[in-house]
């Protein structure tokens, strides 16, 4: 296939819009599994809850961890802190940069949609959609 | 023989947490991925060890795993995250100060005063986005021991401590890093440097008073603000090819 024509199909691949990382955002990148039965975003084997909603979702109805030692710790306190710093450095720019990049992931179209931390690496397993 | 079944579980510990039980410390460096192990480690302390001696310090689930939750996540799997832990106290030989004798009137018959610097977590992480993050938190405290004659002529010793922590985060940015200088400067609590050249380093500094375990997360993250806002959020890790 020429080069045009892979890029086509990467395009077609459906891949996970979860945030990650904490003070360096974003986006997991790995191949969609499901889709969030909340907000409908595509979601990973990894970031599929049982319940069936997305990490932000779950974060969001307040079931996030308040453990750290739980790998989804960090996630769940992620909005808290950049919320709480914001007002501490009176930087509103701090707080909306940051929700605005949370939030691009549900806007497919958007600037903010792509910006993923995925590389020529992560795409393993991929298949026509 | 005591504490058997404690002595067992300790042995099954993973080695760092090993260290951090028996020992109060530990200086090591490892992958990403691989501190995995030693967190899942340190979660089973609570329900297996009851023994005061081997209680694991209030910082360690109160700052030092936070730290490694937030800074892994911002980490390629083959970023190094190096740690510096001492949870020994600051009452150590090595961390004292020169003593100094203190002008006294009576009752009192005389006073000492000494500092001990106790720097209780050091970590570097390689972040995703290249740039290299330095995290110092150290506790400086001021011991005041002074003698006292009571009015039965009983001579008291007692010894004071008051303590201010230091939390000092530097950031080195890769190369071709898009920076720009935030719009707001920082609260009057944190103390910004910045150091230009090939890649530029934001060092960004701030003093406590009174430490509060369960704030001392909040207290770091808050001086490890500054270095970040110098690169917005979502515009770090973007990638144009």
């Amino acid at each position: 296939m020429d080069a045009a024509g892979h890029g086509r199909e990467e395009d077609h691949v459906n891949r996970c819009t979860v945030t990650t990382g904490f003070f360096v955002l974003g986006r997991c990148g790995r191949q969609a599994a499901a889709s969030c039965g909340q907000c409908g975003r595509p979601v990973c084997a990894e970031h599929a809850a049982p319940s069936g909603v997305c990490p932000e979702c779950l974060a969001a109805q307040g079931y996030g961890s308040q453990d750290p030692h739980d790998p989804a710790w960090a996630r769940g306190r992620r909005r808290h802190y950049y919320q709480s710093s914001s007002h501490a450095y009176q930087d509103a720019a701090w707080y909306s940069s940051f929700d605005q990049y949370d939030r691009g992931a549900f806007n497919p179209g958007d600037d903010y949609a792509q910006g993923g931390d995925w590389g020529s690496d992560d795409d393993t397993g991929f298949v026509d959609s | 023989m005591f504490w058997r079944k404690q002595k067992a579980a300790i042995q099954r510990f993973h080695p760092l947490h090993r260290a951090l039980t028996l020992e109060k410390g530990f200086t090591v460096s490892l992958r990403r991925d691989d501190w995995e192990p030693v967190i899942q480690s340190l979660a089973r302390h609570t329900t297996e060890i009851r023994r005061r001696k081997w209680r694991l310090d209030e910082r360690v689930p109160g700052a030092l795993v936070p730290m490694l939750r937030i800074l892994a996540s911002d980490m390629p799997p083959d970023g190094v995250l190096s740690v510096a832990a001492d949870m020994r106290g600051a009452e150590l030989p090595e961390k004292k100060g020169p003593e100094v004798e203190m002008p006294v009137r009576p009752p009192v018959l005389g006073m000492h005063q000494w500092y001990a610097l106790d720097p209780w977590l050091r970590m570097r992480a390689e972040l995703r986005d290249g740039s290299v993050l330095e995290l110092a938190v150290t506790d400086r405290v001021r011991f005041r021991r002074r003698r006292q004659r009571g009015s039965s002529g009983k001579v008291k010793i007692k010894t004071k401590r008051k303590t201010v922590q230091l939390v000092q985060v530097t950031r080195r940015f890769a190369k071709d890093a898009a920076v720009r200088r935030p719009g707001t400067p920082p609260p009057a609590s944190v103390r910004v440097q910045v150091k230009q050249g090939g890649r530029l380093v934001v060092r960004a500094s701030g003093k406590f008073r009174e430490p509060l375990v369960d704030r001392a997360i909040d207290r770091i993250l808050q001086v490890s603000t500054e270095p970040f806002r110098w690169t917005p959020p979502g515009t770090a890790a973007r990638r144009t090819t």
